[in-house]
């Protein structure tokens, strides 16, 4: 494989924002989970749990309930009065409504999905009719009249009980006419609404319970606690053979370490996310079918997409933050160690650059030419390039004026090799190439979507030679286009598992896609066609812990000198495939470290795969090529993350 | 203010004084006013300043007796002089209008393509009408902004905005939207982190295994990074100086 000086980076300071409110959409078994900041990410339950989607945030937008309408349509309300509907082709957001209640604190839609309803802080519960278009005012509900209030409102109310102020944080209404409240006293309580009065009270926790989600078939329901602890509670017989049933807390889960703001109850799973930024899926034993790894525990902590860029060039990385880009050089080193030493650093990395972003939305992505002398970041509404000067060892900033009118949202940007053109995928479905002159810059060309259908672009490749551009969708296979001239060369098949990282090998032009179900696949662009060694893997299928890891791959990248060698990387492992190497089977281990050298030739040729994997760099949220001999990886270490996060409720444990 | 006719009478002043502010339409009531003033100003008739000469001469008479007629012909002259001023000032308001509506027309015309092109527009813009939303944004922006250019399409007739590039909004519903959320939020801080909560820090949070393992061992953050960053950073500047003079000293 060849030795490689590793640059472990650790001052990427990158922290999530924590989970708001969690809705899960049982038609399309897709999740959708809106953040603090007001970014709203859908995940793909069925395609490995994967982020297929997500839709940038604004310091303006306090989301506090998210819901699915009328099979596919999202809508989220918030604190500043506003009722927004998502456009999920378009990945834009289609309209805000203003909903004149003043901040909006519930929102649920009806089991018909015609209607929506939302409580108001002004007392006022609104019934709006869903059109096609646009969703319209149809009633106004004072604060009494819960007669004509729907089933299972979620509200929030002032209760006053004894001293403290116990505010009620969910309220869940049953077919059966049973109300649970859940409140921060920690108490889960069930009340019958014909009579008013309190049937039963379960105190299950010393703080606040805040999240309730019931089943579809109302026969079990979770709670999720400011403690981090969920509850799964579940209708019970009393005796094996009576029909009479009752309430049970049947399971704890302890998969968070901060408060679970929000829960959601699928037909399978349990799924809840909180302030500590984790989201946590938990398949119930019971109501899962095939009892296979599909059935374990998934945590989604680290981001699905790329946040960081590199110049291999200059030795530049450009963070990606939500409302800022920092440049950082690499240090540098003279020393030289065996392996598994750590070298000492001559010259510190530096902090090179800083740069805050105008407005209120947030970076949705961003970019740095492989020459380092360009930076390119869009948000919602525009785009943004700058040009970088270097002299000795400053660095002067300046803002390209005067961007094209048709580039004001992207959703990926992408420089080709040499620096000379820029590849921006609008979320109108077009791909945009514009070459970049000296100060300035001139449009080439925009390829249009191909259907009539708009399609958002999520991933984009270059070749290193230029000549060709792939594009990945989200449904479609991927397209490749002819660089030179400027039209399409060919399409990728489509495969039932969106693609979550894409490159183009130098020299071969072999272009390798990873999918969100951990399959890779190489494509031959010149003879468009799979190739032999692709064949060859599909022929004998992955081994069975590839296919089990949980996070998907976000990066691959090429040695430019060994055409036989593809680096690729996911949260926790990096993995260097050697097609020249016999493919492992199901028996052979596939983590297998360096064997050391004095062992045999024959235990080396046994254990020896195309496979060679590396779990010592973990959490990677980066790692790339720079040069032959170096490579870079950026980690987040998860206690980093955990130090920045708001405080968590007391646990007093014995003995400390 | 009434005008009275310049009159020297015993007190001038009292006597404007005790006259009513709102205008009488005839003199009756002036001179009614007048009239009523006089006792009054007989009553307040203090010691009289002596700077006035004229005045000893006509401190015995009476004041002046006015006939009717005289007044009433003044009045009359009065009211057609105020109602001449208003229909003049009416005419010429409306003259003024005109012109300025006259102008306005003209510039709309110079402003608005022929209608040739704006007959090619709908018919191009009717088959691809999804395809650019983009440019449609430009143009209203630019219509916004006042530019000075040739070619400017009056958007709303050629084809129907989806999208709307600004939006009015009063000033002071933001301020209110703007207060109730940040009171909202306000709520939900202080429910959750608020007084009363039973809150810890993260690092006390994180060093409960630290303390329970059977070798105990520092807290998670023992270290504080943060602490006297720019002591720090003078300290290392000093050093860096001090190493080149020192430099430069040996050299000598």
């Amino acid at each position: 494989m060849g030795e490689f000086k590793v640059h472990r980076v650790r001052f990427f300071n990158y922290v999530p924002p924590g989970i708001r409110c969690v809705a899960y959409n049982n038609q399309s078994n897709r999740l959708a989970v809106s953040r603090t900041d007001g970014t709203v990410e859908i995940y793909n339950l069925s395609a490995n749990y994967f982020q297929e989607k997500f839709f940038p945030g604004h310091e303006s937008r306090a989301t506090e309930a998210l819901c699915w309408a009328q099979g596919q349509r999202l809508f989220s309300a918030g604190l500043n009065g506003e009722i927004l509907e998502y456009d999920l082709q378009a990945l834009n957001i289609k309209y805000a409504m203003d909903a004149f209640g003043g901040p909006i604190w519930s929102m649920i839609a009806s089991p018909s999905g015609s209607q929506l309803l939302i409580g108001c802080e002004d007392g006022s519960v609104k019934l709006f009719q869903i059109t096609p278009d646009k969703i319209q005012f149809e009633r106004n509900f004072d604060r009494q009249k819960s007669s004509a209030i729907r089933k299972m409102i979620v509200d929030r109310q002032y209760m006053s009980v004894s001293k403290r102020k116990c505010i009620v944080w969910g309220v869940a209404f049953l077919s059966d006419g049973t109300v649970i409240s859940v409140d921060s006293a920690g108490k889960v309580q069930f009340w019958d609404s014909a009579t008013g009065t309190l049937i039963k009270s379960h105190l299950i926790a010393n703080a606040d319970v805040q999240s309730i989600a019931v089943a579809d078939q109302e026969d079990s329901f979770v709670v999720g606690t400011a403690e981090g602890t969920v509850f799964h509670f579940q209708l019970v017989s009393v005796t094996s053979n009576s029909t009479e049933k009752q309430w049970v807390r049947t399971k704890p889960f302890q998969h968070h370490t901060h408060d679970v703001r929000s829960v959601a109850h699928s037909p399978t799973a349990l799924i809840s996310g909180g302030t500590d930024t984790h989201l946590v899926i938990r398949p119930l034993m019971e109501k899962v079918e095939v009892k296979n790894y599909d059935a374990a525990l998934r945590k989604i902590t680290f981001p699905h997409r790329r946040l960081i860029s590199c110049s291999k060039k200059k030795q530049l990385l450009l963070f990606q933050f939500a409302h800022h880009l920092e440049l950082w050089r690499l240090g540098s080193t003279v020393a030289t160690g065996k392996n598994g030493d750590t070298l000492p650093l001559s010259k510190n990395a530096d902090h090179l650059l800083h740069l805050k972003t105008k407005g209120p939305e947030n970076i949705i992505c961003s970019s740095v030419s492989p020459c380092g002398s360009w930076i390119a970041y869009s948000t919602a509404c525009r785009f943004f390039l700058y040009r970088l000067n270097y002299e000795h060892d400053n660095i002067s900033l300046k803002r390209v004026s005067k961007m094209p009118a048709f580039l004001h949202s992207a959703l990926q940007i992408l420089f080709s090799e040499d620096s000379t053109k820029l590849f921006v995928a609008s979320n109108q479905g077009c791909l945009h190439v514009i070459q970049l002159l000296e100060g300035s810059f001139k449009h080439l060309h925009t390829f249009q979507p191909q259907s009539g259908t708009v399609e958002a672009m999520c991933l984009l490749a270059v070749s290193p030679d230029g000549n060709w551009l792939a594009a990945s969708g989200t449904s479609a296979g991927v397209h490749v286009y002819n660089v030179k001239h400027l039209k399409l060369h060919c399409t990728v098949p489509a495969y039932n598992f969106p693609v979550t990282a894409l490159a183009i090998a130098p020299n071969t032009n072999y272009l390798v896609i990873a999918h969100s179900d951990q399959q890779v696949f190489e494509y031959s662009i010149p003879d468009k066609q799979y190739t032999e060694w692709s064949r060859n893997v599909q022929k004998q299928g992955l081994h069975h812990l590839w296919l089990q890891r949980d996070t998907p791959i976000t990066h691959i990248s090429f040695h430019p000198k060994r055409p036989m060698h593809i680096l690729l990387h996911d949260a926790y492992m990096f993995c260097i495939i050697d097609k020249s190497l016999p493919l492992p089977n199901d028996k052979t281990v596939l983590y297998n470290p360096l064997p050391p050298k004095n062992e045999s030739d024959v235990f080396r040729r046994r254990t020896a795969h195309a496979f060679k994997i590396s779990k010592i760099y973990k959490p990677l949220l980066f790692l790339d090529l720079l040069d032959e001999r170096t490579l870079v990886a950026v980690e987040r270490p998860l206690d980093d993350i955990i130090a920045q996060l708001p405080p968590p409720i007391k646990k007093k444990k014995f003995g400390t | 203010m009434v005008q009275l006719r310049p009159r020297a009478s015993r007190t001038p002043a009292s006597a404007e004084a005790m006259v009513d502010e709102g205008q009488p339409t005839s003199e009756e009531e002036a001179e009614h006013g007048l009239l009523l003033g006089q006792p009054s100003s007989g009553a307040a008739a203090e010691p009289l300043e002596e700077d006035e000469e004229g005045d000893d001469e006509f401190d015995d008479e009476a004041p002046e007796e006015l006939t009717f007629a005289s007044a009433q012909a003044e009045a009359r002259e009065e009211e057609r002089r105020v109602r001449e001023t208003v229909r003049r000032d009416k005419t010429l308001l409306k003259e003024k209008r005109k012109r300025r509506e006259e102008l306005f027309i003209e510039q709309k015309k110079r402003k608005l393509l022929p209608d040739i092109i704006l007959e090619q527009l709908t018919t191009a813009s009717q088959t691809g009408a999804k395809k650019s939303p983009g440019k449609l944004k430009v143009s209203l922006h630019k219509k916004r902004e006042d530019c000075e250019k040739e070619k400017k399409v009056k958007v709303e007739k050629v084809q129907s905005v989806s999208q709307r590039s600004y939006v009015a909004v009063r000033l002071k519903d933001q301020d209110l939207r703007d207060a109730r959320q940040q009171a909202a939020k306000a709520f939900i801080r202080d429910s959750l982190y608020g007084p009363g909560t039973n809150r810890t820090t993260v690092n006390k949070f994180l060093s409960l295994d630290n303390k329970r393992a059977p070798v105990k061992k520092a807290a998670a953050q023992f270290l504080n990074n943060a602490w006297g960053v720019q002591k720090k950073q003078n300290a290392k500047r000093f050093k860096r100086r001090w190493m080149v003079r020192r430099m430069k000293a040996s050299k000598k």
